[in-house]
């Protein structure tokens, strides 16, 4: 299968060869993790290839995007760049409001000049429908012009376009509509998005046929940076993080590098829910042996050993040593469970006056 | 068959479902993006179909071309399961009829998918409601008798298709008429990173979870039967992993869980 580089070496090998075409992708992280350069190095890559890209701009204006890019000497010129800042918002009564779907401000990365200045007669807003008209009216348009279809197309980012002009539980549907019109544009598309909340399922990181995602920590008094895959749907990956670096040639991914856990939120992931899980395990494995260890008693079994057995089960346990934990918990139980089963087969116990088993001892 | 269970593909999850499904009954399958639901479901259609059975995927998050196109990383043959494409259309925002699915669309064999992705026409547009999904399948499931049935996803359906109703009664009735169907259906749902399951888990008369944990090593992956009515089950976590054949779950005999 054909794949499109993302402009990163490393991450593409962490990738299996790169991006599967046409699909969008979801690229996630903290603030200044390095979601914007990626994607400008991924389209840089496509236009090295002679593969048309294309920019949505929803968070920094043009100018600014262009300013901040200088630095990695990237050929960007031919980049087309698709304004849709919203403009100050217009508080005053007597200016009207007009979407930004209705002027067309598309131009080549060479052509970006000076902030667009907002109107004093009327305020473009932004909304999903604007921008899908507009990146449609390009999309078509480009197509007639120069028979060439746009390959690469970045939307940074999706937060802001939340933000701006979705409110409310429409915006699932929104940005279910969004993505599928994406889709059909057949264009590979990254789409930037914070991840603001790990607890509410957003519909983006489900709907993307991947996840990039960035990490950003502090060690001692150095930031550290990774990347990661997390999902990618249709192809095998490398599933570690993996270390980065920014500098004036771009992000370079080590992909053969370890990096070392050291920031909690990392390895957080469904862990709590697993310890939780397996430590119920253990403490359910622990008080049937209890039981038993009490049946034992009555039935005058010696048993000194497996309360041994259990009270270091009891102390893995607390150490949250939970395999080793388990794995005494279970030896236990084993034990026990043969020497119950030996007295009930073999002669009743020498003293016959032991009390009677209370009701509702099991086995 | 063991004791009227059936099997669902994976021999591990079997062994945990201490034989397999009940049959006629609907199933969730539940976990983060990216932890292998779609696979397990493809898995469990792929079984049905090896035994003759007809099995229908409700692709509701990817178009079906995609998903034809993903399945080939496994040494699968697909060619006989039926898709249904209920991905609802780019949204129309003038006024311009909204077709309902019910009306229009058949499943299709995967192998007649076509390899690139089914354009919005540019005059009208199908929405997809959970109403007309249910529509669709009741006059499908007259029409032949389907015997598996995946919905990828329930999470899709609730977020997308289910704008005018009210959620957890209308996901309820959903499930109600998959069980009156008499079909054996997974249901996949989405779960976030952290935090706490949705409320159509303790509708439905099962639940298998996956797990996916981060450490050094990369994305370890994890499965439990959360609920299993009607039959006993394995109350282990055991650990699996995705390879060509498809998900391998790791059952040791000991019935020792791994270490998280």
């Amino acid at each position: 299968m054909d794949r499109v580089s993302t402009g990163v070496a490393g991450l593409d090998a962490m990738l299996g060869g790169g991006l599967i075409p046409a699909r969008p992708y979801v690229v996630s992280g903290p603030t200044g993790a390095g979601k914007t350069i990626l994607a400008m190095q991924f389209l840089a890559a496509g236009l090295a290839h002679g593969e048309a890209g294309l920019m949505v701009t929803l968070d920094e204006p043009p100018n600014e995007v262009k300013a901040n890019v200088v630095a990695f000497g990237w050929n960007l010129d031919r980049l087309k760049m698709l304004d849709a800042t919203p403009d100050i918002k217009a508080h005053k009564r007597q200016r009207s409001v007009i979407d930004v779907g209705t002027t067309m401000d598309v131009r080549d990365m060479d052509q970006v000049g000076e902030i667009r200045q907002s109107s004093q007669i009327r305020a473009m807003e932004v909304s999903v429908h604007g921008i899908q008209k507009m990146l449609k009216q390009e999309f078509f348009q480009r197509l007639e012009r120069t028979r060439e279809r746009y390959k690469r197309i970045v939307v940074d980012s999706l937060t802001a376009l939340k933000m701006f002009t979705m409110q409310g539980e429409d915006s699932r549907v929104m940005i279910q509509s969004f993505m599928r019109f994406l889709s059909e544009l057949e264009a590979t598309t990254l789409i930037i998005s914070e991840r603001l909340n790990p607890k509410i399922l957003e519909t983006e990181f489900f709907l993307s046929r991947g996840e990039v995602r960035f990490h950003k920590s502090l060690d001692g008094n150095v930031i550290r940076r990774a990347v990661s895959i997390e999902k990618f749907r249709g192809s095998k990956f490398d599933d570690r993080v993996r270390p980065m670096s920014i500098s004036t040639a771009g992000i370079t991914v080590d992909a053969q590098g370890v990096m070392a856990m050291t920031g909690g939120h990392l390895a957080a992931l469904g862990e709590e829910y697993l310890e939780q899980r397996l430590g119920d395990e253990v403490t359910n494995v622990i008080e049937s042996v209890l039981k038993m260890i009490e049946d034992a008693h009555r039935a005058r079994i010696a048993v000194t050993d497996v309360e041994h057995a259990v009270s270091r089960a009891t102390l893995q346990l607390q150490r949250r040593n939970y395999q080793k934990a388990l794995k005494a918990a279970l030896h236990a139980r084993s034990v026990v469970q043969e020497r119950l089963e030996k007295a009930r087969a073999g002669p009743p116990p020498p003293p016959p006056s032991a009390s009677p088993p209370a009701p509702g001892v099991r086995r | 068959m063991m004791n009227g269970k059936i099997r669902t593909g994976i021999s591990g999850l079997d062994r945990m479902l201490h034989g397999g499904l009940v049959p006629h009954r609907p199933y969730i399958v539940s976990g983060p993006p990216g932890a292998g639901k779609t696979v397990l479901s493809m898995q469990f259609l792929l079984e049905g179909v090896q035994g003759g059975e007809r099995c229908l995927f409700v692709a509701l998050e990817e178009p079906p071309n995609e998903i034809k196109q993903n399945m080939r990383a496994f040494k699968w043959v697909v060619d006989e399961v039926e898709i249904l494409d209920a991905n609802s259309d780019i949204r129309r925002f003038e006024p311009t009829p909204v077709i309902e699915i019910s009306t229009e669309v058949e499943p299709m064999r995967m192998r007649q998918v076509d390899e690139r992705i089914r354009k919005t026409p540019d005059f009208e547009s199908h929405e997809v409601s959970v109403h007309s999904l249910q529509q669709l399948l009741k006059t499908l499931f007259i029409k032949r008798r389907y015997d598996r049935v995946v919905i990828d996803s329930m999470t899709a359906l609730k977020y997308f298709c289910m704008r005018e109703f009210e959620e957890s009664l209308t996901t309820q009735s959903f499930m109600r008429f998959l069980a009156e169907s008499k079909v054996t259906s997974l249901l996949t749902v989405e779960l976030p990173e952290e935090g706490v399951a949705p409320p159509e888990s303790f509708l439905a008369r099962g639940e298998i979870r996956l797990h996916r944990l981060r450490d050094e090593s990369g994305i370890k992956r994890f499965i439990s039967i959360e609920k299993y009515k009607g039959s006993s089950h394995d109350e282990f976590v055991y650990p699996f992993e995705i390879h060509s054949p498809g998900i391998v779950v790791q059952v040791t005999e000991t019935g020792t869980a791994a270490a998280a």
